[in-house]
């Protein structure tokens, strides 16, 4: 039980880019698999989050007396996943007008057929 | 003194103002990014003399380099960002007349950021700072790629999306696994403690960085995205894509790998996956009937060669391949460019189709003579010089491996100058003699092409002018403890 009490969000944020790679690679839907990037990139952003992570920890920036650096979350993650959210949303948003844009000149959304170009 | 961060700040800054512009003086809007470029290229080629003797290492916010975010303007950096601003200014001199139908201020404002993040990639000492302008440069170039709104462009944008995004998510995931490793971002800093853990877990975020990077320089396995994106883009985002962004790519890669990591036994590896990319991009192209596609493919052949020579990891090679970079920058984009405006006159991609244009537009098809030429490697273009240095250097490694791989690449050539020859005689020698009387490209198209031709010509036939700045970029990348000391102070 202590493997996972101290590994618990290591395995919650492989498992999450795990299925985002699986949906990403399985299905033929865009929308599902825009879907799929949605949850890679959580997993991802949970995955940097638990490397500066510390049980019980508090935010640097509460610095009163009694309190030791041990004990304080490691703040640089937190800034590169509010980046990288940032990041991701503008990547999202992207597919989505794409996905659109396909719609309307394809009629499917089926990856599987939308298939004119190949090498 | 001029600052380093200039060459960031000033094009996104007016990137973002551009559609403010556009709401008072629409007119005015295709003007800006050809001034912004023409600003980079003054400072980075005065920048160039400067760093040639010792880096600028710029610190932002004042703190000392390992706690801050830094710019690295050594050789390979300026260098890169004046490349990135000498062609990025010839083509958005193109663009003036070529981009006319869409929403024109967009194209405007996402080509200079495209060109913001390449700048900011190869200027940049810290590596998640490096993922972020990649991004911007990925994002930027999704959306370029799908501004036509054709049926194409859109199919192919969205395949560029969705490789990229988990391209760049096995990057986050690499640079994740390294700051848990090393609590640091800084390039240097983790340079300098890369030997302090275990190999193999350092193997692992090297893996996942260069998997990650290779989605976007096109290294072979992770290259399905370019041909459909290269070839349906606008021409003048072509160029752009095939000369400046993969080209960022394998910066990275490399960059990376020799600086970062310091992992010798990887080169091999590296070095393999160069000649098959260069065999896969080069046959492929051979077979293709669609002019775009087959120089979408003939870039692949080309990172190739590149990566080839990079991965020699020796003076004259890192200095060859860096060459070859160059001069593919510049071959590409001549290529693209021409291309861009036959396939406007012919009306169609197809190779067959553009029989005879030689007589209808005689200025563009020389052009394109000329970078086919110097792509291929003939005398007195770039192409020739660049590629005797990669031959020079494998045959001084004496390694019978790498002497193996060389007669692979030539038989790339080979094949490369088979398919260019088969297109300069449909362009002469093919469809009926009588002049059409079609018209030449106009004057904004051949400028910026005939700047390329007279540097293709000028190196090509004086290569001293460019071998020094090279070498001493070579060397920055081949010494990683200088690299170090010159960050760490």
């Amino acid at each position: 039980m202590s493997f996972l009490n101290s590994y618990i969000y290591y395995i919650g944020s492989f498992g999450l880019i795990f299925i985002g790679l699986y949906v990403i690679l399985i299905k033929h839907n865009l929308i599902k698999v825009i879907v799929g990037l949605g949850i890679l990139d959580t997993g991802v952003n949970l995955f940097l989050i638990s490397v500066g992570y510390i049980t019980k920890g508090t935010a640097p920036i509460f610095s009163r007396p009694g309190i030791d650096s041990e004990y304080m979350v490691d703040p640089v993650p937190q800034a590169l996943v509010l980046t990288a959210i940032v990041i991701g949303v503008a990547v999202l948003a992207l597919a989505l007008s794409l996905a659109i844009r396909l719609y309307q000149h394809y009629g499917t959304l089926n990856l599987r057929k939308i298939r004119e170009q190949r090498w | 003194m001029v600052n380093p961060v200039l060459l960031i700040v000033v094009p996104l800054g007016l990137a973002f103002a551009i559609p403010l512009f556009a709401l008072f003086w629409r007119p005015a809007v295709k003007y800006i990014p050809p001034a912004a470029l023409v600003f980079n290229l003054v400072v980075s080629l005065l920048l160039l003399a400067k760093v040639l003797e010792n880096p600028l290492i710029v610190s932002i916010g004042g703190w000392r380099p390992p706690f801050s975010i830094n710019l690295v303007a050594g050789p390979v950096g300026v260098l890169f960002s004046a490349i990135i601003a000498l062609v990025g200014l010839l083509v958005s001199v193109y663009a003036l007349d070529y981009i006319k139908e869409g929403p024109t201020e967009k194209y405007h404002m996402l080509y200079l950021l495209l060109l913001t993040g390449a700048t900011g990639v190869v200027l940049t000492g810290d590596i998640f700072n490096l993922f972020v302008f990649f991004e911007i440069l990925c994002i930027s170039s999704y959306a370029l790629v799908a501004y036509l709104r054709e049926r194409s462009g859109i199919e192919s944008a969205v395949k560029y999306l969705i490789q990229g995004a988990v391209g760049s998510s096995l990057l986050l995931i690499g640079i994740g696994l390294l700051y848990g490793l090393f609590g640091t971002l800084n390039m240097a800093d983790i340079a300098q403690n890369i030997r302090t853990v275990s190999p193999i877990s350092v193997f692992v975020p090297m893996v996942l960085i260069v998997t990650g990077l290779g989605v976007e320089a096109a290294i072979f396995p992770l290259n399905a995205w370019l041909p459909d994106a290269h070839s349906s883009a606008p021409s003048s985002i072509s160029a752009i894509l095939s000369g400046i962004a993969i080209e960022v790519g394998i910066y990275a890669v490399v960059r990376v790998i020799f600086t970062i990591f310091g992992a010798q036994s990887f080169l091999l590896f590296l070095a393999l996956l160069g000649i098959l990319t260069l065999l896969v991009g080069e046959m492929c192209a051979f077979s293709q009937n669609n002019i775009k596609r087959m120089l979408a493919y003939s870039s692949i052949g080309q990172i190739g060669l590149i990566l080839f020579a990079l991965a020699l990891a020796t003076s004259y090679g890192v200095t060859g391949g860096l060459f070859q970079l160059v001069s593919h920058t510049l071959s590409k984009a001549l290529l693209f460019l021409a291309a861009g405006y036959m396939i406007y006159r012919a009306g169609s991609m197809e190779i067959s189709a553009l029989e005879g244009m030689g007589r209808k537009m005689p200025l563009t098809c020389l052009a394109f003579t000329i970078g086919a030429f110097s792509l291929v490697g003939l005398p007195p273009f770039i192409g020739f010089p660049s590629k005797f240095l990669i031959v020079r250097a494998v045959l001084a490694t004496k390694e019978i491996i790498f002497v193996t791989f060389l007669g692979l690449a030539l038989l790339g050539t080979v094949i490369e100058g088979a398919y260019f020859f088969r297109v300069v005689q449909v362009l002469y020698f093919k469809g009926e003699k009588n002049n059409l009387g079609s018209k030449e490209a106009p004057v904004t198209a051949l400028l910026p092409m005939f700047v390329i031709v007279a540097l293709i010509i000028v190196i090509g036939i004086y290569p001293k002018l460019v071998t020094d700045v090279l070498s001493s970029a070579a060397s920055e990348l081949l010494n990683r403890l200088d690299y170090i000391r010159n960050v760490l102070g």
